[in-house]
């Protein structure tokens, strides 16, 4: 079986960067992003959609890199947590930060920044669509978002700070 | 790079990109072969990653155009293959014209899995416990079903009740919601907020009758045409929990479902307050949980 295994050509653009490479139908996004693309800051924590750690935009829209084939991503823009200050339409500050990596530095909303890069990417896309969301409204957000240090109380923090 | 490098990586298939319907139901003539339909993705890749599933074939059909329309027809709302469950969510025709239904996508997963999710791949995965099923059925939704053969209407309940499942050469292109104009409201107890409801109940309240769906009590979705009349006699009033209890007893047709970590005797305590709370948020104007 193994052996009949076709390889599709692949093109897409990852953070401004024309990739083209092959893969196998089964490849997953979040993968090829990584080992193809060498976007090191998809991380992969749960690889079923569980967790939220490899959150990226495609098109506009967030979503988790491992529950999309490669292949689904021909042709697509795709921003990861590299493209974060162009996904909050900020330029980054003095010390190389954006606006939002600022806040979450600022109410220490990482303690072992696994969960950050995903979290990071679709808290920019929910705050460009709702700059000023109401406390459910975050809460709501983070639901799609594990973080096994138990920041939250800090994460909502660092977003309410930005949500005025 | 190997693909052994992978941690999660599914078995091998071979993936076909359709560019339209006729295509996809050609493909899926092939009786021989352990095929699935890839929509949003949302339930199949975890299935597919876990080796849960190993088909032979994945069809994809995001590229097939029109399926990700909602168009209101004369007495239903059309709803494509691939409107996803975030565009159904927000849109403001289904809000309006399918109370419950908007309620019930407030409570289904998490934003980022809505996004990209689909209603109809939701329906079709029919997962034990889930929302939208069980509103579907209470709302008696319809199925446009396409094989090679052509184009035909199924009932929710044809497809959605205990045992039955889509025939193996055929897909669902469209659902159909009929149009009942009124309050909605959904409730839920979760074990985390995001994941499949333990118990879930919908309340749609038109202005011919009331439709009552419930989730989690049976390994299908249930309507509850029984509470759901005496809802409707006492509107704005609400029956009490022993009277919800009593009249739920006859809607419960399906056995009892229970998982290792919530077992049947707690599902069915808790579905008459699952059941007035979604009630009692039905009667505040169908709002939804913001």
């Amino acid at each position: 079986m193994a052996s009949t295994e076709e390889w599709l050509p692949l093109s897409m653009t990852v953070d401004r960067r024309l990739v083209c490479s092959r893969v196998r139908p089964r490849h997953l996004l979040s993968d090829v992003l990584r080992e193809h693309a060498g976007a090191t800051g998809v991380h992969i924590g749960c690889g079923q959609g569980i967790c939220g750690a490899c959150t990226v935009v495609i098109d506009g829209v967030p979503a988790r890199a491992c529950l999309m084939l490669a292949v689904q991503a021909e042709g697509c823009r795709i921003q990861t947590v590299a493209s974060l200050a162009e996904l909050e339409g900020n330029p980054v500050g003095p010390e190389g930060l954006t606006r939002l990596q600022t806040a979450f530095r600022q109410h220490h909303a990482l303690q072992c920044g696994f969960c950050t890069p995903g979290l990071l990417v679709s808290t920019a896309v929910f705050l460009a669509r709702n700059a000023a969301p109401s406390r459910d409204a975050i809460v709501d957000h983070l639901n799609g978002h594990l973080c096994r240090c138990t920041g939250y109380a800090n994460i909502i923090a660092a977003i309410e700070s930005l949500a005025r | 790079m190997a693909a052994r490098d992978f941690r999660l990586t599914p078995s091998p298939f071979r993936y076909a990109r359709p560019s339209n319907l006729n295509e996809a139901v050609t493909l899926l003539r092939d009786r021989h072969t352990d095929i699935r339909i890839l929509a949003g993705g949302q339930s199949l890749i975890p299935l597919l990653a876990q080796r849960i599933v190993r088909p032979h074939l994945v069809i994809d059909i995001n590229r097939i155009a029109d399926l990700d329309q909602i168009v209101p027809c004369h007495d239903h709302i059309r709803m494509g293959a691939l409107v996803r469950q975030e565009q159904a969510r927000v849109s403001s025709v289904v809000r309006t014209e399918v109370p419950g239904l908007s309620e019930a996508l407030d409570w289904v997963a998490s934003p980022v899995i809505r996004a990209r999710g689909t209603v109809v791949g939701n329906l079709v995965a029919n997962a034990p416990g889930t929302e939208l099923p069980a509103v579907a059925l209470a709302l008696g939704a319809r199925f446009v079903v396409r094989d090679t053969r052509g184009e035909r209407q199924v009932d929710a309940a044809e497809l959605l009740g205990l045992g039955c499942r889509l025939a193996p050469d055929a897909l669902v292109t469209q659902v159909l919601w009929p149009r009942n104009p009124g309050r909605g409201g959904f409730y839920e107890v979760a074990r985390r907020l995001g994941h499949a409801p333990v118990v879930g109940a919908m309340v749609s309240i038109g202005s011919d009758r009331c439709r009552v769906g419930l989730c989690g009590v049976a390994a299908v979705g249930l309507a509850c045409p029984t509470v759901a009349d005496a809802l409707y006699r006492r509107f704005p009033a609400a029956p009490d929990l022993a009277e919800i209890d009593r009249l739920l007893a006859r809607d419960l047709r399906e056995p009892a479902f229970g998982t290792d970590f919530v077992g049947a005797e707690y599902r069915r305590r808790v579905a008459p307050v699952v059941i007035q709370r979604a009630l009692a948020s039905a009667a505040a104007a169908g709002a939804g949980r913001h």
